[in-house]
């Protein structure tokens, strides 16, 4: 028992003189993660594009036409600002814009007259989202301008022809326009069709937005990592003679490893720590469950850590072993929500990656930092696989000194 | 105490011992001489219980090895060939976990550690990470590390290999000194004046057998006090082995087209017979003269030189 605790603190001991090798292995995810943050930002996954729009007519319709973007959901998605042509065109062409929008003077006109209006939109290639959704936008909004004409068409010249209208108009137009909306209100009030709809609450604003989707797969990015290169020491062991070493003395290979093991349960809780405090910081996740999730990412990378150990022991080599590791490793990083969260991934692929070890680790991770219950089963099945697997190790290395 | 009995140990259809028996007493230094694959460092993985005898007992100490192993392994130290240690840990460090491998803890292993670096010389390096030490020194902390336990049974597998002279001799002085101490030390060694000058006995091996084992006065008994010529030319075997046949004291140990190797009484006074013996059925082109030695030995038993 005791030597469990003298072989751990050798290989902490050893991991405090090579801090190099750790902060490698922590830098490539921090690296990957800090980029992605980058581009997408820290804060909401929803796109945020901007309407330049250049009004020429100065009157009405334009106005209608901005605030047709102001409405609703879209209002959070698009901001619309006036502004010259010139400068218009020169912030799209610099890419600073999703979208410029160019009314010509008489367009309001036109439209009340029941003339052809043209609009003239200028998109940003580098874009694909937001530009297609206001062009669709626009093109709703020329469809409602059509069906406006069809059914009030004589009101609205009138009302434009005359300049300034008098009271007797406005009154005139108003009982015209009563009478045609008493005329279509069997069709649209109530509505022929009847509408039910049921709202079913889906959790899909979860703190953090982007950040708070990538960190938990990148986090377990740097566990996988840490836990590869950590097995990979059996052969710098192995090379030096220290295992046949240890094998002449009377401690046993079990609490040899097991030692090694603590270690590694030891780093990754350590890791796992700063690891949920940077993601507190960027991702604003909740910091109850913070020791929960520690221990998760402690005890799953241990089961990793195993996995990749008995991969070395079934290599031949040092050279087989590492390309075993890495052909393992990246495709399993990939699959497993480290590279590519599963709610961007598509359907059948996260399905598929959340059967992998580590993107089944992942997956409960995002369940105890949503705060939701873990199975119990979950906890007592990392530790059976975790003991499991260190009697397979230890007998198998055991084997190969 | 260590007591090998018909040890063997085979590897599929490969026999790296076939049959090693010997038994080395406490206080003594008991050597195994022999070329590079002669079975010396199976042996000692067998005692050490590293490796699974395929027939055979071994008792250290009266507790066998395979039936009662850890029993075994609490009397052992092992000196590895290799630097079998921590490069990023200190020399205190890696005293503290080899003592703690082998049960020590508290005061005990902290005086054991500093007894056994000032016996190395190493107490003023201690806190170093090792991989700042030279080969010597990291040989002796290799050797600190078998005997830092106290070992009743110290067993070195050519522990100065690669090693300056300077610390060669300082470290067959600390095997010495574990001797004299009462441990039974079994050392390997292909080096010959190495064995001379440290074994009290000796076994000698190759191909994973005991070829010979004794005292040094023993073995060299065995030659007889002869002398042993090597010649190399071109030479005519048969006619060489019918000329020499004819001269009294000499016995042929290895003749082919090439190489004759002889071994003669008082070789110095007989060369110029034996010359013209040999220059009738060939042409001398090289000669070396051997005085009694386990090298000399070591050829007339294997018809080979120890190094080749």
């Amino acid at each position: 028992m005791r030597f469990i605790f003298i072989s751990a603190l050798k290989d902490l001991r050893r991991l405090r003189r090579d801090p190099v090798t750790l902060l490698t292995w922590l830098g490539i995810p921090t690296f990957i993660a800090a980029i992605l943050l980058l581009i997408f930002g820290r804060g909401d996954a929803r796109p945020n594009g901007k309407l330049l729009i250049v009004d020429q007519d100065q009157s009405i319709g334009a106005t209608l036409v901005a605030g047709a973007f102001n409405q609703g959901p879209l209002s959070s998605m698009i901001s619309v600002e006036k502004t010259s042509l010139e400068e218009g065109r020169g912030r799209i062409d610099r890419g600073k814009a999703s979208a410029l929008l160019i009314i010509p003077a008489g367009f309001t006109s036109a439209l009340l007259q029941g003339k052809a209006a043209n609009l003239q939109l200028i998109r940003n290639p580098a874009q694909r989202i937001l530009p297609e959704m206001i062009e669709e936008v626009l093109s709703m909004l020329t469809d409602a301008a059509f069906y406006l004409q069809v059914v009030a068409g004589d009101q609205l010249r009138t009302a434009s022809a005359r300049g300034v209208p008098s009271d007797a108009s406005v009154a005139q137009i108003s009982v015209q326009f009563n009478h045609l909306i008493e005329g279509t209100r069997r069709y649209l009030s109530p509505p022929v069709i009847q509408l039910g709809a049921n709202v079913i609450e889906r959790k899909t604003d979860k703190p953090g937005g982007f950040a708070a989707l990538m960190l938990p797969g990148m986090l377990y990015m740097a566990v996988f990592f840490i836990a590869g290169g950590l097995a990979t020491d059996v052969w710098r062991e192995r090379t030096s003679g220290a295992l046949r070493r240890v094998s002449t003395t009377p401690a046993s290979f079990r609490a040899f490893l097991a030692g090694k093991l603590l270690a590694v349960l030891l780093v990754l809780a350590l890791v796992g720590l700063f690891g949920l405090a940077v993601a507190h910081y960027l991702a604003d996740l909740q910091i109850s469950n913070y020791p929960l999730a520690a221990l998760w990412i402690a005890i799953s990378g241990c089961g990793l850590y195993l996995f990749m150990m008995l991969l070395q022991s079934l290599a031949s080599t040092e050279r087989v072993a590492s390309m075993l590791s890495n052909f393992v490793l990246l495709p399993l990083t990939m699959l497993g929500g480290s590279f590519f969260p599963f709610d961007l991934m598509p359907s059948t692929f996260a399905k598929i990656g959340r059967l992998t070890p580590n993107g089944w680790s992942v997956s409960q991770l995002r369940k105890i930092l949503d705060g939701a219950a873990v199975s119990p089963f979950a906890f007592a099945g990392v530790i059976l696989f975790v003991a499991g697997a260190w009697l397979v190790v230890a007998a198998r290395v055991r084997r190969t000194v | 105490m260590i007591e090998v009995e018909q040890l063997r140990k085979q590897y599929g259809d490969v026999v790296a011992v076939k049959e090693v028996s010997f038994t080395a007493r406490p206080g003594e230094i008991f050597g195994l001489l022999g070329p590079n694959g002669a079975g010396k460092t199976t042996t000692i993985g067998c005692i050490s219980s590293l490796l699974t005898p395929s027939a055979g007992q071994i008792r250290v100490m009266g507790h066998d090895v395979v039936r009662d192993g850890v029993a075994a392994r609490r009397s052992i130290g092992v000196v590895p060939q290799e630097i079998a240690l921590y490069d990023d840990l200190s020399a205190r460090e890696n005293l503290s976990y080899w003592g703690g491998a082998q049960g020590l803890r508290g005061a005990q292993l902290r005086d054991r550690i500093t007894e056994v670096l000032e016996l190395t010389g190493l107490l003023d390096r201690a806190k170093e990470p090792i991989k700042q030490f030279s080969g010597g020194m990291k040989r002796r902390l290799n050797f600190a590390c078998g005997i830092v336990h106290q070992p009743k049974v110290l067993l070195l597998d050519e522990p100065t290999v690669g090693v300056d002279p300077q610390s060669r001799v300082r470290l067959l002085d600390l095997v010495r000194d574990q001797a004299k101490g009462g441990a039974c030390v079994l050392y390997t060694t292909h080096y010959m004046e190495e064995a001379q000058s440290l074994c009290d006995r000796l076994a000698i091996v190759d191909h994973g057998n005991i070829i010979a084992q004794g005292t040094l006065a023993e073995l060299r008994a065995l030659l007889q006090e002869r002398d042993l010529l090597r010649l190399t030319g071109v030479f005519r075997p048969d006619v060489l082995r019918e000329a020499l046949s004819h001269l009294e004291g000499i016995e042929i140990i290895q003749l082919d087209e090439s190489q004759l190797s002889l071994s003669v009484v008082d070789a110095s006074h007989r060369l110029p017979s034996l010359f013209a013996a040999i220059n009738a059925a060939g042409e001398v082109r090289g000669t070396t003269l051997t005085q009694p030695s386990l090298e000399s030995l070591f050829i007339k038993l294997t018809g080979k030189e120890l190094r080749e």
